[in-house]
This record gives C-alpha cells, sequence and structure tokens, in this order.
C-alpha cells in the first residue's frame, strides 16, 4: 500500500476531511505556533489541489466516481458523488479560496486582532471544507449538516472583526440562514416521509414512484427547498442579509461570501431540482418560469440599488445580487445553452467578483478610502490595484475580451433558444446598468483629479505587498484567459449539463 | 456568591454528576443517550463549580486554554478515527473490517471504533459547554473594564 494509491482510492473523502482535520487542529496549533497558522491554511489548500488534480483525472478517464463512508454501500451508508458537476464547483472553490487566503495572509494581520487571527482560518478552512461537501455530497442528512457548517463559520468570518455593524450584519446573516436550513430541513423531512430513503438516487426513485398519490407533500417540499435556497444564494426578495454582510466584513470575508458562498447554494439547488423532483412536476408548478421572474428582478434591482451606493463595498455586494440572479436565470432557462451561461457565470463571477472585493480591500489596506467618490485620481498612484479593478469592471459589463462576456453570450443565446426574448432584453439593459455604475469608478480612478481643496494633503498610499498583488495579477489573467480561451472551462461544464438534462 | 449551602451541595453533588456524565458516555453505543447527552452532564457539572464558588477555583480546575484544546483534540481524534480505516486498507471510517476490537453485543467494551468515537466526542461537547461558558463570562468581564 504506497502513499499514491491511497490518494488514489480515497481523495474524494480524504479532500473534505484534510480541510476539516486542520482546521480542528488550527487552534492547538494557535497556542504553540501562531505565526504558523497561515501556511497551515495554505498547506491544507495544496493537498487540496493534489486531491482534485486527481480526482478530475479519474472524473474523466472512469466517469463518476462513488465513495460509500465506512464500507456501507448507499440505501444504509453515506455516498458521496464526484461527477462532472461536482468537479466544476471543487475546481472553482479551490482555485478562488487559495487566491483570497494568500491575498488574506497580509489583509487580514491589518484589519485584524492578533488574538483572533489563528480562529479565523479555523473558520476558513471549516467554510471551505463545508462547501466542497456541500459539492461533493449527494445525501440530504450531509447536504444538511454541511449547510450549518458552512452558515456558522461563515457568520463567525463576517463578525471577526467585532465592531457594530459586522455583529449586526452576521446577526441578520445567521437568523435568515437559519430560517433558510430550517426550511430545507423540514422539506427534507417531508420527502423522507413519502420516499423512505435520504440519498439523492434512492429518494429520487421512491419519490417517483409515489409522486401521483402524495402530490401536495412534494410541492409543499419544492417550495420549501426553493425558499431555503433562495435565502441562502440571495435572489431578489430574501438578499437582504447580503449587502451588509460582505460590506462590514474584512475583504477576505466578503471576497469568499459573495464569490463562492452563495453560488454552491445555486448548485446544490440545480441538483436538486433534476436529480431528485420528478420532472412531471414541473409540469404542474412552473418552477422555472418563477426562478425565471425571480432573476429578472434580481438582475435588475440588484443594478438599480448597485447604482445609489456610496460604500465600494456596499456597491459590489449589491452588484452581487445582480450577478446571482444571472446563474439563476441560466437554470431557470432549462435549456443546455442556458444552464450552460448560468454554470459558466458561477466560475467567471467567482474569479471577477472575487477580484473586485480583493482589489477593495487593497485600496482600503493603502489608502483607508471606502467612498466612492474619494477614488480620484487614485488609478496612477496604484496601477496594479486599478488595472485589476477595470478588468473585473469590463468583464462585469460583459466586454467581449473578457470572461463574463462568453457567459452573458451564452445566457443570451439561451433565451433565444428558449423563445423567451423578454430576458434577452433584460440581460441587455442590466449590462448598460453595469456601465453606469462601474466605469464612472474607473474613469475617476485614472482621469479624475482629484480636488485639493482647503490645503488638502495628497493622498497617502502604502505600497502594495507581493502577497496582495501576486492573487490580483493572477485574477486579472484568468479573467482575461478564460475571456479568450473560454473552451478549458467548458470542457468540464459541458459535459455537466448534458449529464444533467 | 458566598453562600455557604450552595457550596456545600455542589461540591458533594459535582463528583455524582461528572460520574453519571461518564456513565451516560460510555454506555453510549447500549443506552440511549451517548457523546451529546453525556457531554452536556459532564460540561454542566463544571459549570455548576464555577458558579458555586467563584470563576477563578473553577479555572483552576479546568482553564479556558485546556477546554479549548480539548475541544480541538475531540474533534480531530475523530477524523484520525476515520484515518484508520484508510490506513488498514478499507474506507473512510471502517469500523469492524478495520480491525477495531468488536466484543460480544451487549458488552461494554464492544462496538469497536463506536465506543472510541463516543468517548472522544463526550469530551468534545463537555468542554465546548465549558468553553462557551467561559466565553460568555469573558466577553461580559470585557464590557465592565
Amino acid at each position: 500500500m504506497t502513499f499514491i494509491n491511497v490518494i488514489h482510492a480515497h481523495s474524494t473523502v480524504l479532500l473534505i476531511v484534510s480541510f476539516l482535520l486542520f482546521s480542528f487542529l488550527m487552534p492547538i496549533l494557535e497556542r504553540w505556533k501562531n505565526s504558523w497558522c497561515a501556511t497551515m491554511a495554505v498547506a491544507a489548500h495544496v493537498l487540496a489541489f493534489v486531491f482534485i488534480g486527481n480526482l478530475s483525472w479519474r472524473v474523466f478517464t472512469e466517469g463518476t466516481i462513488h465513495y460509500e463512508l465506512g464500507g456501507w454501500s448507499p440505501p444504509w451508508g453515506i455516498e458521496f458523488v464526484v461527477d462532472y458537476l461536482a468537479l466544476f464547483m471543487l475546481i472553482t472553490i479551490s482555485t478562488v479560496s487559495f487566491l483570497i487566503l494568500i491575498f488574506g495572509t497580509v489583509d487580514l494581520t491589518h484589519e485584524l486582532k492578533p488574538k483572533v487571527l489563528g480562529l479565523y482560518y479555523t473558520l476558513y478552512l471549516l467554510l471551505v471544507g463545508a462547501m466542497m461537501g456541500l459539492a461533493v455530497t449527494n445525501d440530504f442528512f450531509n447536504m444538511f449538516v454541511f449547510m450549518e457548517i458552512a452558515a456558522i463559520s461563515a457568520c463567525g468570518i463576517i463578525s471577526v472583526k467585532s465592531d457594530r455593524e459586522c455583529v449586526e450584519a452576521s446577526f441578520k446573516y445567521l437568523m435568515l440562514s437559519a430560517v433558510g436550513t430550517g426550511c430545507v430541513l423540514l422539506s427534507v423531512a417531508l420527502l423522507y416521509m413519502i420516499g423512505g430513503h435520504l440519498n439523492f438516487a434512492f429518494a429520487a426513485a421512491a419519490i417517483q414512484d409515489v409522486a401521483h398519490i402524495y402530490p401536495n407533500n412534494i410541492l409543499v417540499a419544492l417550495a420549501l427547498f426553493s425558499v431555503g435556497f433562495i435565502v441562502k444564494a440571495a435572489l431578489f426578495p430574501l438578499h437582504v442579509w447580503l449587502p451588509d454582510a460582505p460590506s462590514s466584513a474584512p475583504s477576505p470575508s466578503s471576497a469568499i461570501l459573495s464569490g463562492l458562498v452563495i453560488k454552491i447554494y445555486t448548485v446544490v439547488y440545480l441538483k436538486l431540482l433534476y436529480k431528485v423532483f420528478p420532472i412531471e412536476l414541473f409540469d404542474l408548478l412552473p418552477v422555472f418560469d418563477m426562478i425565471l421572474i425571480l432573476s429578472a428582478l434580481s438582475i435588475f434591482f440588484g443594478s438599480i440599488f448597485a447604482i445609489v451606493q456610496e460604500d465600494i463595498k456596499r456597491m459590489l455586494a449589491f452588484s452581487s445580487i445582480a450577478q446571482i440572479g444571472y446563474v439563476f436565470l441560466g437554470i431557470g432557462l432549462a435549456n443546455s445553452t442556458g444552464l450552460t451561461g448560468g454554470l459558466l457565470h458561477i466560475f467567471n463571477h467567482a474569479m471577477m467578483k472575487s477580484m473586485l472585493f480583493l482589489s477593495a480591500g487593497a485600496i482600503i489596506y493603502c489608502t483607508g478610502i471606502r467612498k466612492i467618490d474619494d477614488l480620484k485620481g487614485i488609478g496612477l498612484k496604484m496601477p496594479v490595484v486599478m488595472g485589476a479593478f477595470t478588468i473585473g469592471a469590463m468583464a462585469m459589463v460583459g466586454i467581449p475580451t473578457t470572461n463574463g462576456f462568453i457567459s452573458k453570450l451564452y445566457l443570451a443565446l439561451g433565451t433565444l433558444d428558449a423563445n423567451k426574448h423578454f430576458y434577452l432584453a433584460i440581460i441587455l439593459i442590466s449590462s448598460f446598468l453595469n456601465c453606469l455604475y462601474y466605469f464612472p469608478i474607473v474613469i475617476n480612478a485614472f482621469f479624475g483629479e482629484s480636488e485639493e481643496e482647503d490645503g488638502e494633503e495628497e493622498i497617502q498610499v502604502k505600497k502594495l505587498p507581493l502577497r496582495m498583488s501576486v492573487p490580483l495579477i493572477i485574477l486579472g489573467a484568468g479573467c482575461m484567459i478564460f475571456g479568450i480561451f473560454p473552451k478549458y472551462i467548458l470542457v468540464i461544464i459541458e459535459r455537466a449539463v448534458e449529464m444533467i438534462l | 456568591m458566598e453562600d455557604l449551602i450552595v457550596r456545600m451541595v455542589s461540591r458533594i453533588v459535582v463528583p455524582f454528576i461528572q460520574v453519571y456524565g461518564f456513565y451516560v458516555i460510555l454506555h453510549g453505543h447500549l443506552t440511549p443517550g451517548g457523546s451529546f447527552s453525556g457531554g452536556a452532564i459532564l460540561g454542566s457539572s463544571m459549570i455548576l463549580f464555577a458558579l458555586a464558588f467563584n470563576l477563578e477555583r473553577g479555572a483552576k480546575k479546568l482553564s479556558h486554554e485546556t477546554s479549548t484544546i480539548v475541544e480541538c483534540a475531540g474533534a480531530g481524534w475523530f477524523a484520525i478515527l476515520g484515518l484508520v480505516g484508510i490506513y488498514m486498507g478499507q474506507n473512510f471510517l471502517t469500523n469492524k473490517e478495520a480491525g477495531f476490537y468488536m466484543g460480544a453485543p451487549g458488552d461494554l467494551v464492544s462496538s469497536g471504533a463506536i465506543v472510541l468515537i463516543t468517548l472522544g466526542l463526550g469530551l468534545k461537547v463537555a468542554s465546548t459547554v465549558v468553553t462557551l461558558f467561559y466565553s460568555l463570562i469573558e466577553v461580559e468581564g470585557d464590557a465592565h473594564d
């Protein structure tokens, strides 16, 4: 039994267990060697890259991987499944969270008290581990447990600064996500009552059999699932926690919340819609049309709210609400082009939104400015940061050669395929609205003259550390590369869509 | 709180509560209850001690640092027991096939890894309860400074 064999056979579970184990050991390490915590967190991510590399090789050569915990086969035991959809999420989560972490190792020492620094990495690893668990789980109960872990650790990384705004925001998130998980638990109970299975595959078969006897149970379960996941994913009417949370939290927390946490719930929702619920149900209840309407409202109002914001991080948070609308639009279109666009937008938005949040964090780190109006003339003083911000803004608007263009193109083609031209208009209007709030910042930053009335001195700019600039450069390059060569990620997404539909 | 009756009663009661807590934890695989209920009983005995006497004497028995470390070690213990399965060439969290001692059903030492997991998690829950108590008390203390 060699080391490589162990990785080869068990990489699915080792991926999640290594994150959990590292985060459990972090508080002990923190008492002993405080300065090693960041290194350990990075090491956990590097280890994860090894496992994910192995998983992707196996998924591409052997197909879907099933892993049975404890050797118990599915109806009784817990099962992890890595298919193309899960693999796509694993790659997105690991890459983006690794870059955010590298940025955070410098930024957090500046933003947090040294006492909580080690504990922050504990929560961060727990959150990443829980998200990866949500991507691979094939079991209602594990889904619920990972959702709880993710919710609690997300609350932790929001409230870690322990000032008034952060505590208020995290309390809001705690309450709303408790409502969300409560809805999900209730609908799991409803489905278990009639199906008698917790495993997705077995539950789906059982529900299919009894759907005509208990249609109301299934409808209520679907409604509760929808509410729960829409709260978690911050789609328009239930988005109220999102603007507060990322705007007050430390920048790496904002980046991971807006970039990854809200996305993983949309993927789980997608998985449930297609894997568990019988397809005839959607004739009875037009879920996809409802999702389309909500996503259109979300796209429109997210952008409208973002225009009036003064704080840069709050503006980015509202823009996330609009962008999560695109992902749901892809799910709601329910054809292969639209779904490809939606899934692609998960990856693209994870990159560009975390890059925008990190560059906002870098601006706050170097100058202390948070107000959008004060950013005049900052572009030439911080070329790397504002360059990254510009690429992010361009990708948000969807200018060709950036990755935002590709996903919007797929979504637009998807609306045409589905014969729903109204939503094409929504996509176009939203792009104009995005222009309206992103480009003034960029233009002001590069071409605006800073007003020096009342003998106000020049903005003091600290030098940007290497560990903060490198993640920004990598993310910016990623946005451009995946805008020009989208096929490298579409390889996975197209197979995932093929498997889902 | 300087109350002789409360102090004497809790001094007598605390060992019994702790024995009962350990009983519930160790019989987790045989009777209702287990690591969570037993751990909560065990942790509440420490809270009772710290409330009846004072925080300094309570912290002398089990400090905040120790309870944090026990908490993390308990959770880590579960993960490591799962990894034993992989080391023995089986799946994660495998019990019997990984060579844990199964014993006869109904005995105290039986059911392989389950009893070890319950023990570790019981200590984890107990120390979590104590850590939460200390955290709440200390936050209040900070506010009065």
